[in-house]
């Protein structure tokens, strides 16, 4: 009894790490695929280094038009706007870009394809969000450093609150990214949760100005807001040097969005790739 | 053992025309794919679907592969429900599809391989290999490191059917393998099925090419309008010819044909 108990335990240790090491794997070659694209899109890389460029000086020379005086919650103008975009741009390209994978493969008919190989959808899913965002997440890194070495943005960061609230704001990113995936199986209509990210929530989200400027019901909305708080926690991480106890109450937030949103998206997702087999909807667009 | 198994299966596939389409002229409906399909593959057997467009062929390897379920009646491969036990059954099952473009096209044949073998869960250190062997055997080791955007319609075909075996599946669905294969391609890909049968795999191969029926067929399943009109062994040396007036009997096609031509 007790030695069929030990294999027991073995055999589940030893098919958990297969599974790991599996899952690893494809995360791998799906970190490849996508490096490789990007890569052979020669002028892409070259574009997206102008554009962030062009934009942080839109914003360096906005910020002195407006002058010394504009300190948002005591925070100089210039690196109030560097987070703020920084961040929610994040969010809008990763959920983009991410969506615009799941498009093409539709277009292709290379998402029934990869549906019928052996790793489950929900995997193959997350793992394609990792990819997408990981790629985000690069460009925010440079578009920050850019922001302190060439406009000279004044930053007090502590590493680790500046972990913690990205760990955080990645798992409300990939909900965010899984949702639109979901509303493109379903209804083929993704973008619009994109178009909602990229036109309705930016001024709602403390991007360019603090939320207490709103009308009280806006301000009461913008505090709905996961991106609210991604922005506002990294501001306050980066610029201000907090530390993890100062930002609990902030970190939570982020913690219980990021638990509820991204179980949620991934049950919509499963269910909506049913309903796509079962109708033969998968590959619309 | 029966590898492949279809029970009373039925599906339809219903129209709504979109929102606000009142000006369009398209209308609601529904389309009967297949309308209670029974038959079953053995082990080391190659199956072909034989019917006209729209007879269901595609629809019924769909259903096999899982990209679609059945509205009722069931479909098991290796004893496998494709409702229950989806994952099991894509393990099992490599599917070449019809649709040509369906890689990445800023990738080679190489590395798209490699990256289908990665989800397919083929061992790390067998997989190199493995790409080497299907793209022999599919006449693409000259173009191995090609971006696969610069493929004509042929090559895409071959990488379709390489993808499909690189997995070694127990079960190998083919839907118009050989559509767009030259003469000599085809003879060679023919070949390739049928040593791979004989490595005990399951075949089921759509088609309307009754030269390729001919060619690869053990049994011959044929489809008209989501209905089996026969199931039946094809004989050693049984030509093109034959499968070919045997199937405008059986469908009630043939004084139309012969009227035309």
């Amino acid at each position: 009894m007790f030695r069929n108990r030990s294999m027991a335990i073995m055999v589940g240790i030893t098919n958990y790490k297969f599974e790991i090491t599996n899952s690893l794997d494809k995360l791998r070659a799906i970190l490849r695929r996508d490096l490789l694209t990007a890569i052979r899109h020669r002028s892409g890389f070259v574009v997206t280094m102008v554009g962030v460029f062009t934009e942080l000086a839109a914003f360096y020379f906005l910020s002195r038009a407006i002058g010394p005086g504009f300190r948002p919650g005591g925070i100089e103008y210039f690196p109030f706007l560097l987070v703020g975009t920084g961040v929610y741009t994040f969010f809008v390209m990763s959920t983009q870009a991410f969506l615009g994978a799941v498009q093409e493969a539709q277009q292709t008919g290379t998402l029934e394809v990869l549906m019928t190989t052996s790793t489950a959808p929900a995997e193959l899913v997350i793992l394609s969000s990792i990819s997408a965002f990981a790629g985000n997440l690069v460009n925010l890194l440079v578009y920050l450093f850019a922001g302190v070495a060439v406009f000279r943005a004044a930053i007090h960061a502590n590493v680790f609150s500046c972990l913690a609230v990205l760990f955080f704001s990645l798992a409300i990113a990939l909900a965010l990214g899984i949702a639109a995936a979901t509303l493109q199986v379903a209804f083929q209509k993704g973008s619009a949760l994109v178009w909602l990210l990229g036109s309705g929530l930016w001024f709602l989200s403390g991007t360019m100005f603090p939320i207490q400027s709103l009308p009280r019901p806006l301000e009461f909305l913008a505090r709905a807001l996961p991106l609210t708080y991604a922005i506002d926690g990294m501001r306050r991480a980066l610029l201000e040097g907090q530390s993890i106890t100062e930002m609990a109450a902030t970190l939570a937030v982020l913690a219980g969005f990021g638990i509820i949103l991204l179980p949620l998206a991934l049950a919509a997702l499963s269910l909506s790739l049913r309903r796509a087999r079962q109708d033969g909807k998968l590959s619309f667009y | 053992m029966d590898r492949i198994v279809f029970e009373s299966v039925r599906k339809i596939f219903r129209h709504r025309p979109a929102l606000f389409n009142w000006l369009g002229r398209e209308r609601g409906g529904e389309t009967i794919a297949l309308k209670d399909l029974s038959f079953s593959a053995q082990l080391g057997e190659i199956s072909v679907l034989l019917g006209p467009n729209g007879s269901g062929k595609t629809t019924a390897l769909k259903l096999l592969s899982t990209m679609l379920l059945p509205d009722a009646g069931s479909v098991r491969v290796n004893g496998f429900d494709t409702r229950r036990d989806a994952s099991s059954v894509r393990r099992q099952v490599g599917i070449a599809v019809a649709a040509e473009r369906s890689f990445f096209p800023r990738l080679s044949a190489r590395e798209n391989l490699d990256f289908f073998a990665a989800l397919d869960e083929v061992p790390r250190p067998e997989r190199a290999q493995r790409i080497k062997e299907v793209l022999r055997d599919t006449g693409l080791e000259e173009q191995a490191d090609t971006l696969v955007m610069k493929f004509s319609s042929g090559m895409y075909q071959q990488l379709g059917i390489a993808r499909a075996l690189v997995k070694r599946p127990n079960v190998l669905l083919l839907d118009e393998p050989t559509r767009s294969l030259d003469a000599a391609a085809a003879a060679h890909f023919w070949s390739t099925i049928r040593a791979l049968a004989r490595q005990q795999s399951t075949v089921l191969l759509a088609t309307h090419n009754f030269a390729e029926a001919a060619a690869v067929a053990d049994r011959l399943l044929l489809l008209h309008r989501g209905e089996l009109l026969a199931d039946r062994s094809v004989g050693d040396g049984e030509s093109a010819v034959a499968l070919r007036s045997f199937y405008f009997r059986m469908t009630g096609e043939e004084e139309f044909v012969i009227g035309n031509l």
